[in-house]
């Protein structure tokens, strides 16, 4: 496989931007070896950033993507979508954390720069070595079960079963209801319980 | 080195976290939700699982220079 | 519920347990213990003439929290859904005695059976709602200025709750337990195990302070003359109409007393509360016939078990986790399975049925699917590294690998031997298998060693 990485900086607004020093981030990545393009914007997650990743993979002919920006817990199917939609392999792609692991808990500008620099250099050595990856597909039982037949059990059971899927519902008891059962009125409204 | 001196000389340790996704990379995401600071030195891989860890990984680390690995999961 | 019973996509199988979760999102195999109710149900018609006859009349009623008394084969109310009875086994004469025997006489059915026995039933399910609710805190065991549970006229809301019903034992008169005479004076505590560090827990259960309004309310209402004081922390009435609710109670006549009980003491007939009125900063003694106690949600027995069975977490009062508390709160760690009312922590009725719905659908919008998609990091064997010595097998919490036999070329015709096996919709991708194998024959997808080693030596470049 080619190497040919683009990196993509996030400000988050003032997010990232404010303690980490994105433009020198991404000069820094420019001269990372296998990096062919890097830039900063503002929200890479917005629809324009995840169109400026589209468009770059096809004018620079990217091969791998590097994403630094938030949590991969957040955003990483988001990237990796953006990602397929440019034409390369969702899995060719690598996120950096540096707003929840940098940013937002540092504040010396010069050391959570270095910080970021390091994390894209990082996910720049792992994205080389990263294989396209294929998802798979499995069938499905379409079947529910609920566990627990009070309130919540018998309210859950019987929107899934008007959605028209069968619904098991197990109870301990031998009766449902749960502790509703065993209320009286009920506020605001004062009715009956059962 | 004794820190006294580390610190004269502006050394700073390398600490190599190995975090695993759902728990400790978790905890350090929401200890950047609520903005606790801590030591910009600790450079954090993500892996999937603790079992993924590999004593190899670790060795490696200090082969390459470390000061210090947590292992966290 | 009667609209629970009737619906055609529901299946209620009552008096049972889930034992175990095998399987993965979209394939659940799940096992339910069926415990004995020693009447078949099939054969049943629910006409309650067992019920009538049974000699065993003085067993303290679980379901009216031991109030009123009930017989050992019985419907656990009579609105009970399904309407059948089941028999009492720790109670019921001809179980433990070997004794009796009426009901299966009489019952124009022959629907007792004594020989009834536990029974496992196992179901295939692509999606799992829990909804396993709540107990109460039991202060019992802790709050000694309250008497240790010794006094029988200091109770809880759920008693409270019992007694104003028209279903239970007083067929909704307001009378103390202790002498059944109609209480004129009842104190409320708030807060007895909630925000309390030290003896209980430290959050807030929610759902009291407007129980409590609805109780002083129905002490005014119910009984003419009556006082009803309530000693509270604060007073929480974030809900739509709920402050409303509060004031009506306050309007009523309810008397709110800021402030904790220090202590219940008894004096002749009556309770001594023991208190400090904090806003007016002065100590204060009020004698009262009833206590009702506001008692603390806490998750409900089993319910940590049950997490643990299939696999997800729970949090340090051992209500369920969610995913996470702002975006996935109906989701947990386990994928596939979801969350519903105050099995995820202490929820009032209308949260709890928001929640259930907000579970039902996601549940909806994964049946909805024909196909799913499954995550391709996945562990992978190179076969040609495997010595099928087997030892990642056992390590697999998922159950995920096995060894099958494989032919290969040799020199001297075909070799059989033993490789691992992946099978990539039950591996979660955790890598445990990786550092296990001797020979570096399975690597985790994604997270390959020479992926990480490069990690490692970029960082420490």
């Amino acid at each position: 496989m080619r190497k040919r990485v683009g990196v993509f900086v996030c400000d988050c607004g003032t997010n990232i931007a404010s303690v980490v020093d994105t433009e020198e981030v991404a000069r820094y990545a420019a001269n990372l070896p296998g990096v062919v393009f890097s830039t900063t914007y503002k929200y890479m997650c917005s629809d324009p950033g995840q169109e400026m990743i589209r468009k770059a993979i096809k004018e620079h002919d990217l091969e791998q993507v590097v994403v630094a920006s938030c949590s991969p817990r957040m955003h990483e199917k988001t990237f990796r979508k953006a990602v397929e939609q440019g034409g390369i392999n969702g899995y060719l792609f690598e996120m950096v954390n540096i707003r929840e692991q940098d940013s937002w808990v540092h504040h010396d500008r010069g050391e959570a720069t270095k910080k970021a620099k390091d994390l894209v250099r990082m996910a720049v050595a792992k994205v080389l070595r990263n294989k396209p990856l294929y998802i798979s597909h499995i069938p499905i039982t379409k079947k529910a079960l609920v566990i627990g037949g009070g309130i919540a059990g018998m309210q859950a059971a019987l929107d899934i079963a008007d959605a028209g899927y069968p619904v098991i519902l197990v109870e301990k008891q031998a009766t449902i209801g749960g502790k509703m059962a065993q209320l009286d009125k009920t506020f605001p409204t004062m009715d009956c319980a059962a | 080195m004794s820190i006294a001196i580390a610190e004269e000389k502006g050394w700073e340790p390398k600490i190599i976290v190995f975090a695993c996704n759902w728990c400790t990379y978790a905890a350090a995401d929401l200890a950047g939700l609520n903005h606790l600071e801590y030591p910009a030195q600790v450079r954090i891989i993500r892996t999937p699982c603790s079992g993924r860890m590999d004593p190899m990984l670790v060795l490696r680390a200090f082969n390459r220079g470390a000061d210090g690995v947590l292992l966290s999961g | 519920m009667v609209a629970v019973a009737q619906h055609p996509n529901i299946q209620i199988i009552t008096y049972a347990e889930v034992t175990n979760v095998a399987g993965y999102i979209g394939n659940f195999k799940v096992t339910i213990k069926k415990k004995p109710k020693y009447v078949d149900w099939d054969l049943c018609t629910g006409c309650g003439t067992c019920i009538e006859k049974c000699p065993t009349k003085k067993i303290p009623d679980p379901f009216d929290l031991g109030l009123g008394m009930t017989t050992a084969i019985r419907k656990v109310y009579p609105q009970a859904v399904p309407g059948k009875p089941f028999i009492d086994d720790k109670h019921c004469r001809k179980l433990t005695e070997g004794k009796c025997g009426v009901c299966e006489k009489i019952c124009p059915t022959k629907a007792i059976k004594f020989d009834d026995k536990e029974e496992y039933m196992t179901v295939e399910v692509g999606a799992i709602v829990m909804a396993t609710g709540y107990d109460l805190f039991k202060w019992e065991e802790v709050y000694g200025e309250y008497g240790y549970g010794k006094y029988p006229d200091v109770i809880t809301s759920l008693h409270f709750e019992r007694l104003a019903s028209a279903g239970g034992p007083t067929g909704g008169k307001i009378k103390r337990p202790s002498d059944g005479k109609e209480p004129k004076r009842v104190a409320f505590i708030k807060c007895v195990g909630s925000r309390d560090d030290t003896k209980g827990k430290s959050y807030c259960s929610r759902a009291c302070c407007m129980y409590t309004a609805k109780h002083a309310y129905q002490v005014k209402d119910k009984i003419p003359d009556s006082e009803a004081y309530v000693f509270y922390m604060d007073v929480r009435t974030a809900g739509k109409n709920y402050e409303e609710f509060y004031q009506r109670s306050l309007n009523a006549g309810a008397k709110y007393i800021r402030g904790r009980v220090s202590k219940i003491y008894q004096r002749g007939d009556s309770l001594v509360l023991k208190a400090e009125d904090s806003l007016l900063g002065r100590p204060l003694e009020v004698e009262v016939d009833m206590v009702v106690l506001a008692t603390a949600m806490v998750p409900s027995e089993g319910a940590q078990e049950l997490a643990k069975i299939i696999g997800f977490s729970v949090d340090k009062d051992g209500f369920y986790q969610e995913a996470h508390p702002k975006l996935q709160p109906v989701e947990t760690f386990a994928a596939g399975v979801y969350l519903a009312g105050a099995c995820q922590g202490p929820k009032d009725i209308p949260d709890t049925v928001a929640q259930a719905s907000g579970a039902a659908v996601k549940v909806c919008g994964l049946l909805a699917k024909d196909m799913l998609a499954t995550e391709p990091m996945v562990s992978e064997v190179d076969i040609y590294k495997c010595s099928g010595c087997g030892f990642c097998v056992p390590i697999c919490p998922y159950k995920a690998i096995s060894l099958v036999e494989i032919t290969e070329k040799g020199h001297h015709g075909p070799i059989v031997r033993q490789v691992a096996e992946v099978n990539g919709s039950l591996c979660q991708g955790c890598g445990a298998c990786v550092p296990a194998c001797r020979t570096a024959a399975l690597n985790l997808k994604g997270f390959t060693d020479e992926q990480l080693v490069a990690e490692v030596d970029a960082l420490c470049l």
